[in-house]
This record gives structure tokens, C-alpha cells and sequence, in this order.
């Protein structure tokens, strides 16, 4: 029931906003008309996702504001850092001990990566059990793969920038790892150092390729992916297909019929082209998205400055007794690399058994083409996929086992 | 009276027990052997029986809810017998016989013991009280799911205790610090090997009481409900011992690198034939298995090259691993023949016998196929091409061969890690031969210093 003195109020706040109101909305009308926002927020706003299991799907959006947060942090780091050997350890140490802002900004950059790798990691397991990257999103499958080996080359050019004794024996030990290829490896290893040599040019050239080379590659896969996202909609998971295989056939056209933008995704299995259950984009499922990222950017600030970033002694060539332990997420292909002791036998364990690996994980949807979508009758990919994530877990322990006791 | 004193006083009457070390070994390794069959039992069917409740309760499926009922009763059974082995080894042969090195144990692991004590307050609470109240959980199943974790959770604090201390034994850190010696270099492998294996083998408990209803049950549905049992348990049972071709090799390396004598000893000294009979019954497990996958799918009327390929491979790599790397019982026979040569220059080594490469490419088949067979086998389960009830002799004895090559593989794996450290009960720091020669301490010891001070006191004659 309203309250009488409503309308009154309402009038009165109109009257005293007027001034301005006008205006502001004259301005937009103007800017509307020739760029067309409320048409575009409209498109990019007023879709249909599945209503079950929404909090899961949130997990992309969470990946996107954490690039993004990457991008404005390292923006910001640039003012600072110089890339240069003589000087990169040098600005670091004057961010950690002199600039406090920066110092916070530096730690949300590194734990930034950290959160971003396990919340893509999770968005992938998400997609894969749920089987997501069935037709017709075999290329958004793709491209979210190639988007996560970038996030992993991001991950380990930027642990060399900070030119201290991590950083340097970190290049050190990847630059010899690929002098491991045949034929090829002692050429890549030149090109990588930029000589024969650690040196200079190493530094810088890793620098190029964590701030242009692979951003320049990343940003448009990202608008790859969201465009294909939006082509044939969110899947969502099986939970949001139930009985649709023992639906009858009039029900199925009648659903698809009535689907809301972006379904119905065709081509796809017969019944799986529009969830059973929808809901709005905005605002339902854009408040989850919001809460999520929100929470995971205040835990990525906790930590900025709780823990702050780790920055060692500058890089000593001659420290010879230094042991250079990996980040964590390449812990796994560190503890690969000691499993093939005999120099023959490193590229198996660091080229070619992650090779094979990634190959089998882009090839996925290709691998698996039948219409079900429930993980337990899809042994075909889960139990290799149950057995490689354990492998990964097994490995990650091993390593950290093996450095602990060194 | 302070303790010091008291030990002091008492010292003249104790007495040696009147057993040999022998026997004393004999002993407590046959306690402690069957006490771990138990313990692995119930550490991993706390996770099968979650999952399976789990199962039962989404998919609506009384099978799977009768087999958890099932599960409880015997995990409540098994556990009052695993722990009264447990209790009595510790209160009567580790104190009685071990006393020297159970003390010392006690007081460098005081924490651990007692942190493994409260997880054991607590599988009590929760099993008891899944085992009472079963039927009225099941108005609560969330509730009940949630107790089998916790379950498990605690019974894996446990392990995970036990393994800190059965590591440190092999390789403690020349520190005294607990924090350091809790991840002793071969802690986290053995924790990763009984975590795994201990699913396994409860898998492999479950297939072989399936197998003996298939073979010995007259009754239809106990035999039908028996095959469903022996497919599910195998199913672990392979599924969780794929994975330990990598972790043992992992956990050998380990051993090599910190604890090289007991490694020695393990593989080419006194103890390798006895690590030879393990990989032996490890082949058996997965050629049994596939072998069992691939003749039940047959049963159901589907030819399966795939499977019959897989059992072929892993039989092959069953004859390839079981081969000795010599005819000699250790390396040192090898040696002390002048016979380092292989078998056709006149000598005793086996070259295909050798670890490297011969018996990593069968560990790694055996992993490949393992994958391979159980993916294909479930495949088959999931489009519903298996009836429950078809199972014949040859699938029952396969699964009671399954079951018994673990079982034996459990108790050979003791054996093997025991007595690597001799002559060490905790290497280089107890000798096995110090335990019967008792010399009181000179000085008195900090009051209390942990109970090493009257750990040491055997009830074995009068005390005043």
C-alpha cells in the first residue's frame, strides 16, 4: 500500500531535480541517437541462461574482471618497474620499501595471477564436467584452451621480471629447458635470451612478450570467446536438460519455438539446444557474477596486503648454490622434469607428455561426440580426465615433497 | 617419589620378557600386518560408503542403498576387531617387547600419537552413530552423507598421523625438530601410496565378498546382488590402483635417495625377492582384473577387441615384470658367484629383468591399459548392456583372486618397508638389538620427560 504523501514527494523531487534532469537526459538522447547505447546495453544485458546451477556459471565472469584487474594493476607497475637488469630489482625494491600504494598494487598483480589460475582452472573443470564444449561450442572450447596456456605463459614471463634471484634462476632453468627440443631448441634458447647468454636482452625480451606479445594475442581471444558465448548462449549444466531425451517430439519444437534469445544453439543434440529452465541475465545473473568477482577481488586485496609480493636478493650470477624452486602451478611439469633424469629422456617429460596432454585437452569435444551430458555416462572422457587431474595433484605433492627435502 | 628415583628403585626387578627377538618380531609383525588389513579397510570403504549413500540417495537407487547399509555393518564389525589388534599391540607387545624403541617413538611423536587418539574419539562417534541410527538418518540423508565424510575425514587424520610416524622411522631428518620430521622426505609418498591403495584395497575386499556370493550363494538374487558388489569393488579396486604404479615409483626414488641401505636392501639386496613377489601379485591385480572386465562385458553379449587387447597387454607386461633381474637371490650372490654377466655369456643376470627400462614400461602399461579398459568396461555399464545375475565361476574366482593379490600385496608391503631398516627400528637412531638390553639411566632426566621415563616399566615381575 502506498503511502498518501507519495505522489507529493515525488512531484516535489522532480521539481527540485528538474534543472539538472533535463539536461543529463536531453545529453543522452543526443549521444543515444548517434551511438546507439540503449540499443547496445540492451543486447548486451537482456539475455536467457539457464536458472539451475547459476552460482557455477559465474565463474567466467570472475575470470574476465580478474584480466582485467591484471591489465589496470600492471598498468600501474609500469610507472615504476624498469626493464632492465641493472635497474628492475632496483625499482621493485623502491615500491616494496617506499611506496606503499605500490606495494599493494604490486601484491594484487601477483595474486591476481594466483586467484586468476585457480578460478580459470575451476571454470574449466565447470565446463568439462558439465560438457559444455559439446556442438556447436567445440570452438569456444578451444579458444577458452588457448586462453588458459596464455594465462600460463603470462604466469611464468612475469615471475622473471623482477630480475631477483627467483627471477634469474627461474629464466635461467626455462631457457635451458628449451635447449631440450631437437632440433630447434638451441635456436629457441638464443632467441628466448637473445644470445648464447643470459644478459640484457633476456630481461627485456621477456618483458616483451609478458606486455605486448601475449596481451596483443590475448585480448582478442577473450572477444573471441565472449562473442562465441553469446552466439549459441550458456549451456549451463545437465541439471538444466532433464527428461529432454524422452520429451516428446512436439514438446521439443514447441520449446524451441518459444526459446529466448540467444537460443535456441543449433546446431546441436536433439533436445539439448534450449535448457529446459531460463532465467534473466540481468539482473539475476548478473548479481551473482557481481558478487563473486567482488568477493574474489577482496580476497585478492587481503592478500595484497597481508602477504604483499615476495621480492628475493637481486639476481647474483654467481650464487651458484641457489636453488630456484617453480611457481606453484608449474610445480607438476618441474616434478616431470626430474622424473626423466637421462638428458635423452627431458623432452619426453617436459615437451612431450604435456604435449600430448594439451593436444588430447583441445581435442576434447572432437573426442567426445555423444549427446550425453552427464558426467557418469561419459566415462570415455572423465575417467582419463579423473586420472590426469589426479596425476597433476600427485605431481604438484611430489615436487613439493622433493624441494621441502632437498 | 620423583620418577628418576622410582625407575632407580624398580631397575634390580625388572626382567627380561622370555622371548627371543624373533619371536618378539614374529609377533608384532603378525598383529600389526593384520591390524593394517583392517585399518586400510575402514579407511577406504569410509569413502566408498560416502559415495555410495551418496549415489543411492541422488539416483534413487535401492541397490546402492542396501549395499551402504551392508557396508556400515561390516565396517562397524571390522573396526571393534581392528582396534582391539591395535590396542592390545600397543598396551602389551609394543610396551612389553619394544619398550626402548616405543618410547622413543612416543616421545620424539608424542604429538601426532595424540592428535591420531582424538581422530579416533571421533570415527567412534560417528560410525556407532551410523550404525545405530542408520535407519533414522535416512529421513536425514544429508545428514548421514555428511557423517560418512566426517567419517572419513577422521579416519584419514588417522592415517595420515600413522604415516608421519611409519615415515619418520624410515627417514627421519637429522633434526629433532616434530615440525621438520613431520614432512620427512618420504612422508607425503607413503601418504599418497596408503591413500590410494587403502581405496583399493577396499574395493578388492568388496569384489572378493561379491565374488564368494557369485560362487557359493544358491540363492538368485544374493548371486545377482553379489556380481553387482564384485563389479563395483573391482571398479575401485582398478580404478585407485592405476594410479600406484607412479606413486610407488615416486615413493622408491624417495627411499633411494634418503634411506639408500633400506632401498638396497629392497631392491637388490636380501629383500628383493620379496619386492619381486610383490610386483608379481601387482601384475596379477590388474591381468585378473581386465581380464574379469572383459569377459563380464562378453557375458552381456558384446564382443570387445578393446578389452581383450588390454587384458593381452597387461599379461604381458605381468610375464616382463615378474621376471628376476637375476637367478641369484641378491645382487650380492650375483657379485660373490663372479657371475655379473648376462645368462648366455655364462652368468646369472637376467638383462630383460632389469629395472630400467623393462620394468618402468610395464608399470607404465599397466597404468595405460588400466585406463583404457576401465573407460571402455564403464562405458558398457553406463548403456546398460551388464545384467546383474549372469556372473559365472570365472568371474567369482577372478574377483576372489583379485581380492586375495591385494590383500597379500598389503601384508608383503609391511613386511618389505619393515624390515628394510634393519638393523634399525628407526634408522640410525634405534637398534632392533637394544630392545631386550635394558640399562637404567644414570642421570636423572627432566621430571616427566614424555613417558620415556615409565614406558619402560615391565610388569613382569614385582615392583615394590
Amino acid at each position: 500500500m502506498s503511502s498518501p504523501s507519495q505522489p507529493g514527494r515525488s512531484a516535489l523531487v522532480a521539481k527540485l531535480t528538474r534543472p539538472v534532469a533535463r539536461p543529463m537526459a536531453a545529453t543522452y538522447r543526443w549521444v543515444d541517437e548517434r551511438m546507439g547505447i540503449s540499443d547496445l546495453t540492451h543486447q548486451l544485458l537482456y539475455e536467457a541462461t539457464p536458472r539451475r546451477g547459476a552460482w557455477a556459471y559465474s565463474l567466467g565472469s570472475a575470470t574476465l574482471i580478474i584480466i582485467v584487474l591484471q591489465i589496470v594493476t600492471g598498468m600501474f607497475l609500469l610507472w615504476t618497474y624498469v626493464p632492465s637488469t641493472t635497474e628492475a630489482w632496483e625499482s621493485l625494491n623502491f615500491i616494496e620499501h617506499h611506496d606503499e600504494f605500490a606495494a599493494i598494487v604490486r601484491g594484487m598483480h601477483l595474486w591476481g595471477a594466483y586467484v586468476l589460475l585457480i578460478i580459470i582452472g575451476l571454470h574449466m573443470i565447470r565446463t568439462f564436467v558439465s560438457g559444455s564444449y559439446k556442438k556447436p561450442r567445440e570452438l569456444n572450447w578451444i579458444v577458452g584452451v588457448l586462453l588458459f596456456l596464455m594465462v600460463l605463459g603470462l604466469g611464468i614471463t612475469g615471475a622473471m621480471l623482477p630480475w631477483d634471484q627467483a627471477a634469474y634462476w627461474t629464466a635461467i632453468v626455462v631457457t635451458h629447458v628449451v635447449d631440450y627440443i631437437p632440433l630447434l631448441g638451441n635456436w629457441m634458447q638464443q632467441i628466448l635470451r637473445g644470445g648464447p647468454q643470459m644478459g640484457p636482452e633476456t630481461l627485456t625480451r621477456f618483458f616483451a612478450i609478458h606486455i605486448w606479445l601475449l596481451p596483443a594475442l590475448l585480448v582478442p581471444l577473450i572477444g573471441l570467446h565472449l562473442v562465441l558465448l553469446r552466439r549459441h548462449g550458456e549451456h549451463g549444466s545437465w541439471v538444466n536438460y532433464e527428461g529432454v531425451e524422452t520429451e516428446p517430439e512436439e514438446v521439443r519444437k514447441e520449446r524451441m519455438a518459444k526459446a529466448e534469445y540467444p537460443y535456441p544453439a543449433i546446431p546441436s543434440d536433439p533436445g539439448y539446444a534450449v535448457p529446459v529452465d531460463l532465467d534473466d541475465f540481468f539482473p539475476s545473473q548478473v548479481f551473482k557474477d557481481a558478487v563473486v568477482s567482488f568477493a574474489l577481488v577482496l580476497i585478492i586485496f587481503i592478500m595484497a596486503v597481508v602477504v604483499g609480493a615476495p621480492l628475493e636478493r637481486a639476481a647474483n650470477p654467481a650464487a651458484l648454490n641457489y636453488v630456484p624452486t617453480p611457481e606453484w602451478f608449474f610445480l607438476p611439469l618441474d616434478q616431470l622434469l626430474v622424473q626423466f633424469p637421462q638428458a635423452w629422456m627431458i623432452p619426453v617429460g617436459v615437451f612431450v607428455v604435456p604435449g600430448i596432454g594439451t593436444t588430447l585437452l583441445i581435442l576434447v569435444p572432437f573426442l567426445d561426440r555423444s549427446p550425453e551430458r552427464e558426467p557418469w555416462r561419459r566415462p570415455e572422457v572423465m575417467v582419463p580426465a579423473l586420472f590426469a587431474t589426479l596425476f597433476l595433484i600427485f605431481e604438484a605433492l611430489l615436487a613439493v615433497n622433493r624441494l621441502f627435502n632437498l | 617419589m620423583s620418577v628418576p628415583t622410582l625407575i632407580a628403585a624398580v631397575s634390580p626387578h625388572l626382567v627380561r620378557v622370555p622371548i627371543s627377538t624373533g619371536v618378539a618380531s614374529a609377533l608384532v609383525a603378525l598383529l600389526m600386518l593384520a591390524h593394517i588389513q583392517f585399518a586400510a579397510f575402514q579407511q577406504g570403504g569410509y569413502i566408498i560408503l560416502a559415495v555410495t549413500d551418496f549415489l543411492g540417495w541422488k539416483r534413487k537407487d535401492e541397490r546402492q542403498t542396501r549395499f551402504s547399509r551392508g557396508l556400515v555393518v561390516a565396517l562397524g564389525a571390522t573396526f571393534a576387531f581392528g582396534s582391539a589388534l591395535a590396542i592390545f599391540a600397543v598396551l602389551v607387545l609394543f610396551l612389553g617387547l619394544w619398550s626402548q624403541f616405543f618410547v622413543e617413538l612416543v616421545r620424539i611423536m608424542f604429538w601426532p600419537f595424540v592428535v591420531e587418539g582424538i581422530a579416533f574419539i571421533g570415527e567412534i562417534v560417528c560410525l556407532y552413530t551410523l550404525y545405530s541410527q542408520w535407519d533414522r538418518l535416512a529421513n536425514v540423508r544429508s545428514l548421514r552423507v555428511g557423517l560418512e565424510l566426517l567419517l572419513f575425514i577422521n579416519a584419514s587424520i588417522q592415517m595420515l598421523a600413522i604415516d608421519v610416524v611409519a615415515s619418520y622411522m624410515l627417514t627421519p631428518r637429522p633434526s629433532n625438530s616434530l615440525a621438520l620430521n613431520l614432512i620427512n622426505p618420504t612422508e607425503i609418498p607413503l601418504e599418497m601410496h596408503r591413500f590410494v591403495g587403502n581405496i583399493a584395497f577396499a574395493g578388492a575386499v568388496i569384489a572378493l565378498v561379491g565374488g564368494i556370493r557369485i560362487l557359493f550363494s544358491r540363492k538368485p538374487e544374493v548371486r545377482a546382488h553379489g556380481d553387482w558388489m564384485g563389479h563395483y569393488g573391482l571398479i575401485y579396486a582398478i580404478g585407485f590402483t592405476l594410479a600406484q604404479p607412479l606413486i610407488g615409483w615416486e615413493y622408491a626414488k624417495e627411499i633411494q635417495l634418503h634411506a639408500y641401505a633400506s632401498w638396497y636392501s629392497m631392491m637388490l639386496g636380501g629383500l628383493s625377492v620379496a619386492f619381486l613377489f610383490q610386483v608379481f601379485l601387482l601384475g596379477a591385480i590388474f591381468t585378473v582384473g581386465i581380464f574379469y572386465l572383459w569377459r563380464r562385458v562378453k557375458l552381456g553379449g558384446y564382443r570387445s577387441p578393446a578389452l581383450a587387447v588390454c587384458t593381452a597387454l597387461s599379461f604381458a607386461s605381468w610375464l616382463l615384470i615378474s621376471t628376476p633381474s637375476s637367478l641369484a637371490w641378491s645382487y650380492e650372490n650375483v657379485v660373490a658367484a663372479n657371475a655379473n654377466l648376462p645368462i648366455w655369456q655364462g652368468g646369472l643376470i637376467i638383462p630383460w629383468g632389469q629395472m630400467i627400462p623393462f620394468k618402468l614400461v610395464a608399470l607404465i602399461t599397466f597404468t595405460g591399459v588400466a585406463i583404457v579398459a576401465l573407460t571402455v568396461y564403464l562405458k558398457h555399464v553406463t548403456k546398460g548392456n551388464l545384467r546383474w545375475g549372469d556372473a559365472g565361476r570365472a568371474q567369482g574366482a577372478a574377483l576372489i583372486t583379485v581380492g586375495v593379490a591385494v590383500s597379500l600385496i598389503m601384508a608383503l608391503m609391511g613386511y618389505i618397508r619393515e624390515d628394510s631398516r634393519a638393523p634399525f627400528l628407526i634408522t640410525n637412531k634405534v637398534l632392533i638389538n637394544q630392545q631386550q638390553n635394558f640399562t637404567p639411566p644414570s642421570s636423572a632426566g627432566p621430571a616427566l620427560n614424555g613417558p620415556s621415563s615409565v614406558g619402560i616399566i615391565v610388569p613382569w615381575d614385582s615392583v615394590p
